[in-house]
């Protein structure tokens, strides 16, 4: 297999980039990365494949867990390199330092010391690359007392604050179904990444970044924090309520589960929100005429807005509402994304892509609107090794013979 | 610095800046710079390798550019509210307008890729970030991909992850630790755990050992052997020796104990700020650790206007006499 041949220029063309990644935090970096053209090679051994490959939905589960089939793993590695090496043997770190000579960036969120471990450290790595950006991305960061501890997603949204700042207020904790610690970490990653690379294009300087994702996540709440530091006051939840809106809320529509988010800001909308659900007293009524008073009279105010949204179907009334330039939209599920939202499919943000046994998959979009160079997806992730043929021959320049050496020496896995 | 963008003057200073900016990131509607006549493609006459970054509730192009968002909307409609929650409760955001934190992340990460872009080809380019793309990118774990795989729209569950089994919150003595099965040997070594604490002997069963749809039918009746293990200890207990049998569990913090983590203090994870007037505040710091070009906070944020006099008359070079004129007549 060649290169990939991009049609027209992307905007990290020419970059190469090894991950030694799982999960999400980590390989959402390089998905991005390759979506915008640079070149990324993902290291992995058959002993300790990305833990996303055993997700796998149920729908055929006679079939076993097939390791190409999670479509997490697919999603979260489309466009990048597959190449399978037992890092246990000095022969498969070797070949791991010369890919690296021949790159710009790493990017690894094994458990903290891992790297190290393996001889594929920072400072190992920087003799055959002098100016290496590299990454490490991990639960607590590489340095304090609790640095070598386990965590998952949920566990830094627990650990952040950002759990116990969200939810109901009779509620303990409100936890996600999407590890939203996960994207936040990947995204802050990519940016301290970005950032290097600009130093080294003006300086020649590579260095090393450490990204804690507990900081990470610490760091989208910083304002809350920020109220306990500066005021030793801890931050009261909210629920979907707001300070500065009222109405604010997810309100009930016809049908099983269905909802729409309402937040109306200023008197104006207020009074265009009356004329639309036909209550034209109140805006002279004393309980909602003023922002303060319908914060004070929310749940009264709810409980009205509920009677006119819970006979109308959530779509009616975000168009209602939006017709006369107020912020609503409906709570949509998957399915409503896929089938019902004419914003996504007129952005064409789902993406159509090649998958080597179910025919097609189809992939989220990569949400960076670069509008000049707008990436694409160059085929789903694969097999654990599957492009080992192109990176240790093309790339490194090995023999058939010598690659076949690597493969009997168990440094090289094939698919 | 402030700029009254509607009478040509301002306009005209606002093209001034824009020939020596590398990144102008903008929040108006869809269209608006464009009506004033300062939209990319003027803006990119006077500076080919400009990166005009616009983040929108739905992005600049499509049948709902022009629909008002807010984050709670964007939240909505991007699929996390469907998601976050009890069973029983109504759809529930998260606190900080999330929303827009990650379309401000995004927005940041796509500006540096654009200015490595145009500072290797000399080309600049209009970012169009839409917060509802951002949001459906960043709930994929329950999003599209799943769902046409399984058949099974991903909705509120309370505090377990629909993927990973056992996971959620479990109480302890004095609160609560959030837990999480993830790997078929963190699933041994809680169960060994769980027995050698409570006696329990039903969780060695080697039918609930391996990948998680293992142990799916049994999730209720294991959620309450965990929470039988977490009731005897404190959260401190439980999170130590937890971790120490390298299983992922964590308390569930408060923002003072986030505050007052000794993990986050031998870090220096928090910095201190002097504000004029008000002393030395503490901050969150920089999530990211970079060895060579160390992240810190410069000053704090600055009052309006607070550097007009240093853009305008050291950036742009006008003089004290035009300065003052703009001011009075309300441009500046």
């Amino acid at each position: 297999m060649k290169a990939f041949l991009d049609p027209m220029p992307q905007a990290l063309h020419g970059l190469r980039v090894v991950e030694f990644t799982a999960g999400m935090a980590g390989p959402w970096i390089g998905r991005f990365m390759a979506y915008c053209g640079a070149e990324v090679v993902k290291v992995e051994s058959k002993n300790h494949p990305d833990v996303t490959r055993v997700y796998v939905p149920p729908w055929a589960p006679e079939m076993g867990v097939q390791t190409q089939l999670s479509p997490w793993f697919t999603d979260w590695n489309a466009g990048k390199r597959l190449v399978a090496l037992d890092l246990a043997r000095p022969a498969a770190v070797e070949l791991c330092k010369r890919l690296v000579a021949i790159s710009d960036v790493v990017v690894e969120n094994y458990s903290t010391g891992v790297m190290d471990k393996l001889g594929l450290g920072y400072a190992e790595l920087q003799r055959v690359k002098s100016d290496l950006i590299m990454c490490s991305s991990s639960g607590y960061g590489d340095s304090g007392p609790y640095r070598g501890y386990v965590t998952w997603g949920p566990n830094i949204e627990a650990l952040s604050g950002l759990a116990t700042l969200s939810g109901f207020p009779e509620r303990e904790c409100t936890i996600t179904q999407y590890a939203y610690p996960d994207p936040v970490s990947a995204l802050h990653g990519l940016f301290a990444i970005m950032c290097a690379l600009d130093y080294r294009r003006r300086t020649g300087q590579g260095q090393y970044i450490s990204l804690s994702q507990y900081e990470a996540t610490a760091s989208v709440i910083g304002h809350f924090l920020m109220e306990y530091l500066a005021n030793g006051r801890e931050p009261a939840r909210l629920g979907n309520r707001s300070r500065h809106a009222a109405p604010h809320g997810c309100y009930r529509c016809k049908g099983e589960d269905r909802w729409c988010a309402i937040a109306v800001f200023t008197d104006e909308e207020w009074k265009r929100f009356c004329g639309v659900v036909g209550e034209p007293e109140w805006i002279t009524d004393p309980r909602f005429a003023t922002l303060s008073a319908r914060l004070a009279n929310a749940a009264a105010l709810d409980r009205l807005i509920e009677q006119w949204t819970s006979r109308r179907s959530d779509y009616e009334v975000m168009t209602a509402l939006q017709e006369a330039g107020i912020a609503a939209g409906v709570v949509q599920n998957v399915e409503d994304q896929f089938r019902r939202d004419p914003q996504l499919a007129a952005r064409h943000f789902f993406e159509e892509i090649e998958h080597a046994q179910k025919g097609t998959v189809v992939a989220n979009g990569i949400p960076l609107g670069l509008t000049g160079t707008p990436g694409r997806t160059r085929g789903t992730g694969a097999a654990i090794g599957q492009d080992n043929d192109y990176v240790f021959g093309e790339l490194l320049g090995m023999t058939p013979e010598e690659i076949q050496r690597c493969v009997e020496a168990g440094a090289i896995e094939r698919p | 610095m402030t700029l009254d963008l509607s009478p040509p003057e301002g306009q005209a200073l606002f093209k001034r800046l824009a020939q020596t900016a590398h990144v102008i990131i903008e929040t108006f509607p869809p269209g608006y710079l464009d009506s004033l006549g300062l939209g990319y493609e003027v803006l990119k006459q006077a500076n080919p390798g400009l990166v005009l970054t616009s983040i929108t509730g739905f992005g600049q192009t499509g049948p709902q550019a022009h629909f008002k968002s807010a984050d709670l909307v964007a939240g909505a409609l991007g699929g996390a509210l469907h998601v976050t929650g009890e069973a029983d409760d109504p759809p529930v955001t998260l606190a900080g307008s999330q929303a827009h934190m990650m379309a401000s992340v995004t927005a940041a990460v796509s500006s540096m890729i654009a200015l490595h872009h145009s500072a290797v080809t000399g080309e600049g380019q209009h970012v169009d970030i839409s917060v509802e793309e951002v949001v459906v990118a960043a709930t994929h774990i329950c999003g599209v991909g799943k769902w046409l795989d399984d058949g099974i729209i991903p909705r509120r569950m309370g505090t377990g992850l629909f993927a990973a089994i056992p996971s959620g919150t479990y109480p302890c003595k004095d609160g609560l630790v959030y837990l999480i099965v993830n790997r078929p040997a963190h699933w041994k070594a809680l169960a060994h755990w769980i027995h050698e604490v409570t006696g329990n002997e039903a969780v060695l069963d080697p039918l609930f050992d391996g990948p998680a749809a293992n142990r799916a039918a049994d999730r209720a009746f294991l959620d309450g052997c965990i929470a039988d293990l977490t009731a005897r200890f404190t959260v401190d207990e439980v999170y130590h020796e937890g971790q120490r049998r390298h299983i992922a569990v964590t308390p569930v913090h408060t923002a003072a104990a986030v505050a007052d983590d000794p993990h986050l203090a031998a870090r220096q994870y928090f910095v201190e700020v002097e504000h004029l007037g008000l002393g030395t505040l503490r901050y969150p710091g920089a999530p990211y650790r970079h060895a060579a070009t160390p992240w810190r906070i410069a000053r704090p944020a600055p009052r309006i206007g607070e550097h007009n006099e240093e853009i305008y008359c050291g950036e742009l070079g006008l003089s004290a006499e035009t300065f003052r004129a703009l001011q009075e007549s309300g441009i500046i």
